[in-house]
């Protein structure tokens, strides 16, 4: 039916369109909510959710009661949503889309889809077009066709999902997230709102996790909480730590950078009836012997700490760095990384065999700050078209160039990049001091005597 | 007299209270090394002590700078453990603030070694005025790039709180604060705190303030720092014309609780990772070849001199001669700055 057509039955009916986006990221949304069920939430279709409810139904109060805590809650939620729970996906599946609300048993299978439509078994239209042209037009009767024909006829995808649907073959769902090798959660009569009641909730649930990580010998490396809406939002807040940390109260400490932090993105609304804490990454964890006053001074777990509170609130860019890199271009031999603290080691490390490089006793001189990008400045004149600048307008305002050293000359890395013209990539390097003192690092791009390109003038660094 | 010596008690632990009450420094009131302080001196004695701050506290509370006149000015030099302000008139001294502050990092590594340094800075000033160069930093400052951390914080607030956080940590060596222009935020409660938590973790904190005007803050010492034309490079013909030497500063003392205004310039050695202070002309001379090259005869005269036709070195002949500073220059800069 057109719009027109719509409009001329209905005049007062509101046309939107179509948004698949939208109604993909509601998916995903409506599968994070249903996380509270099971970590193994996958996405089916555009319309649809599988939840492997597998060993999780006896915290529900078994299956129906379950099903019926799902529908309801969808129900509240303005949700139109038909379940169906069977031993293997393709029956659920086909229970959920023609029969509504009901649980089949292991073993019912074949009775739950024998007076079903072709379009029970999850098979593509043209095959259950060619299917109904010969007759077949119930998952019953197909079930009762010689196999060989069929897969001769039809393709082994037909009897694949048939397969599956009868649980002759093992179908995976495969979940959305990672499912995190160990969480705590903590169901609540009445929902919280507060964040210091969420921070003191975390700390519990740590202390609960705590056990767990020792009896695993692990601390935590990745940390993630979840935190259910009432209405079905879910908030996922995680975090990262420099080494593997099992103490609830530094785990509530993080939590309270990362909470204070994303205080105006999270909206607590009507409030947060459950509340998860996973560990998403665990690493071993060793215990550091206490000496006989019971301190134990570890100056590497402070700052670990401290830039693992640096980064919840601040994000992961918060703390750098510097790591030395093999280039001879200036700005690619330092690399700044995110801090992570180096494995503690109780054997020297191996130095591995290499030729070293042959060291120089004069090393050249390096500023003390670098630009990030260099910036471009106004030569107007040079004394020797190779040398340094007689003056220079930098950020508008005139330096007069007293002393020069150079020229340094780098090339362009020809091994990196292949489309740069080495001539006018070739830099030349000049330490300069002006006329209070100041020593600035200059370079000029390219060479003299191109009249097409003539050379660039950057100013790249500050010298002490 | 009986009276003046009780009145000059009572004065001192009054300042010593105050000094209690402030805190953080507590004074050493001394009087000056020549003043009579038996019975029979004058009743003028009070007003003849020296205030010499800060030095009664640990030994271990200050960081020497390491040149003599600065050090005593500063009695003893910069407090370990406090904020101390490094300023800059202009962002284009950036480099010079950051040079004399990881100078002074470097001067603190030498004792804390292995321990990281942190430095803050707001993404502005890193943007204005570059960001820091690991390669260069150990070139010229002898800091590992493992000892080193940085952090970039968006906006001033979230700087502010880093350092706080950082100040009170033990396991850094030191923190460095950097940042731009005078900000509402950075007042004097903000600088208390900061000084505050250096003291009791007792580990410096040097806010390096670019481009910034001089405001009440809390730190006991705000320096201004401003870039000073290097000497030429030393070879072994002699210094080499038009060549860039050793990092120099010029040092203004802007606020010290013992020390008059004063300017200092500093020659930073990146080989001996120390001081060195720039005087006259002819002094430098002196102190860059203390040894003779030819050794000279001992107890008699020289006979090169005597003869008057060997004149290989005429330069060392005349300086062992005349060593003696002008009675100018070593009377009114080499004594100890005093300050009432």
């Amino acid at each position: 039916m057109g719009i027109a057509d719509a409009r001329a039955m209905h005049p007062s009916i509101d046309i939107v369109e179509a948004d698949p986006e939208a109604d993909r990221r509601l998916l995903e949304g409506l599968a994070d909510w249903c996380d509270r069920y099971t970590p193994l939430v996958a996405i089916n279709a555009t319309d649809g959710l599988f939840l492997d409810v597998t060993g999780c139904t006896h915290l529900f109060g078994g299956e129906r009661a379950m099903l019926d805590d799902i529908l309801s809650r969808f129900f509240h939620q303005g949700f139109d949503v038909r379940a169906g729970l069977a031993p293997t996906p393709g029956a659920a599946w086909a229970a959920a889309h023609f029969c509504g609300d009901r649980i089949v048993v292991s073993g019912e299978e074949e009775a739950l889809l024998a007076p079903l439509p072709l379009a029970a078994l999850r098979i593509d239209p043209a095959t259950r077009a060619s299917l109904e042209s010969v007759g077949l037009r119930t998952a019953g009767a197909v079930m009762a066709a010689p196999r060989a024909p069929l897969a001769r006829r039809f393709g082994a995808t037909l009897l694949l999902r048939l397969d599956q649907a009868l649980g002759r073959l093992d179908e995976a769902v495969s979940p959305r997230l990672p499912v995190a090798p160990l969480s705590v959660e903590r169901h609540l009569a009445e929902p919280i709102t507060l964040t210091e009641e969420i921070e003191r909730l975390v700390g519990m649930l740590a202390a609960t996790l705590k056990t767990d990580l020792e009896r695993r010998g692990e601390g935590a490396r990745t940390l993630a909480l979840l935190l259910f809406r009432v209405d079905g939002a879910v908030s996922r807040i995680a975090l990262g730590t420099s080494r593997p940390m099992r103490d609830p109260r530094l785990i509530q400490k993080l939590f309270h950078e990362r909470l204070a932090a994303l205080e105006q993105d999270i909206d607590a609304g009507y409030g947060f009836d459950l509340v998860r804490l996973s560990v998403l990454a665990a690493a071993a964890f060793d215990m550091a012997q206490a000496d006989l006053t019971g301190e134990v001074t570890d100056d590497g777990a402070d700052i670990a700490l401290f830039a693992d509170r640096i980064r919840a609130r601040l994000g992961e860019g918060a703390v750098l760095q510097p790591v030395l890199v093999e280039s001879h271009l200036p700005e690619r031999a330092v690399a700044t990384i995110p801090f992570t603290e180096a494995p503690r080691r109780t054997t020297p490390p191996k130095k591995p065999v290499k030729v070293q490089a042959p060291t120089t006793i004069f090393p050249p001189e390096r500023p003390i700050r670098l630009f990030r990008a260099p910036e471009p400045i106004d030569v107007p004149a040079t004394e020797m078209p190779e040398g340094p600048p007689l003056h220079f307008r930098w950020r508008r305002a005139l330096y007069r160039v007293t002393r020069a050293e150079g020229p340094e000359r780098l090339a362009a890395e020809w091994w990196r990049e292949a489309s740069s013209d080495p001539v006018t990539s070739t830099r030349d390097y000049f330490r300069i001091e002006d006329g209070d003192g100041r020593r600035y690092w200059l370079y000029r791009q390219g060479l003299y005597g191109n009249p097409q390109v003539p050379p660039r003038w950057f100013m790249h660094g500050i010298f002490a | 007299m009986a009276i003046s010596a009780v009145a000059r008690e009572t004065v001192f632990s009054l300042r010593r209270q105050i000094a209690k009450i402030e805190g953080t420094l507590p004074e050493r009131l001394q009087a000056p090394a020549g003043a009579p302080l038996d019975a029979d001196a004058s009743a003028y004695v009070d007003l003849t002590i020296v205030r010499r701050g800060l030095a009664a506290a640990l030994p271990d509370a200050f960081l020497p700078i390491g040149i003599e006149r600065l050090d005593a000015a500063l009695s003893g030099g910069l407090p370990k453990a406090a904020l101390s302000e490094i300023h800059g008139l202009e962002t284009r001294d950036a480099g010079a603030v950051a040079g004399f502050a990881l100078s002074l990092t470097s001067l603190i590594l030498k004792q804390a070694q292995g321990l990281p340094i942190l430095w803050i800075g707001t993404s502005e000033i890193f943007r204005e005025a570059g960001f820091p160069y690991a390669r260069g930093l150990h070139a010229s400052f002898g800091i590992k790039p493992e000892q080193l951390l940085f952090s970039e914080a968006p906006k001033l607030v979230d700087a502010l709180w880093i350092a706080e956080e950082a100040a009170r940590m033990t396991a850094l060596a030191a923190v460095i604060l950097e940042i731009r222009g005078n900000p509402q935020r950075l007042d004097l409660t903000a600088t208390r705190r900061l000084h505050a938590r250096a003291a009791s973790a007792g580990r410096p904190v040097f806010l390096l303030r670019q481009a910034a005007e001089p405001e009440p803050t809390a730190a006991p010492v705000r320096l201004i720092v401003s870039s000073a034309p290097a000497t030429p490079r030393d070879t072994i013909a002699g210094p080499l014309a038009g060549s860039i030497g050793r990092p120099a500063f010029t040092i203004t003392i802007g606020k010290s609780r013992t020390a008059l205004p004063g300017q200092f310039t500093l020659e930073w050695n990146p080989d001996e990772r120390a001081f060195d202070e720039r005087r006259g002309e002819e002094k430098r001379e002196r102190a860059k070849n203390p040894v003779a090259v030819v050794s000279l005869p001992g107890g008699r005269k020289d006979p090169a001199a005597a003869s008057g036709a060997v004149l290989a070195f005429p330069a060392v002949g005349s300086s062992t001669a005349d060593n003696q500073p002008p009675p100018r220059e070593r009377t009114a800069h080499l004594g100890p700055r005093r300050a009432g």
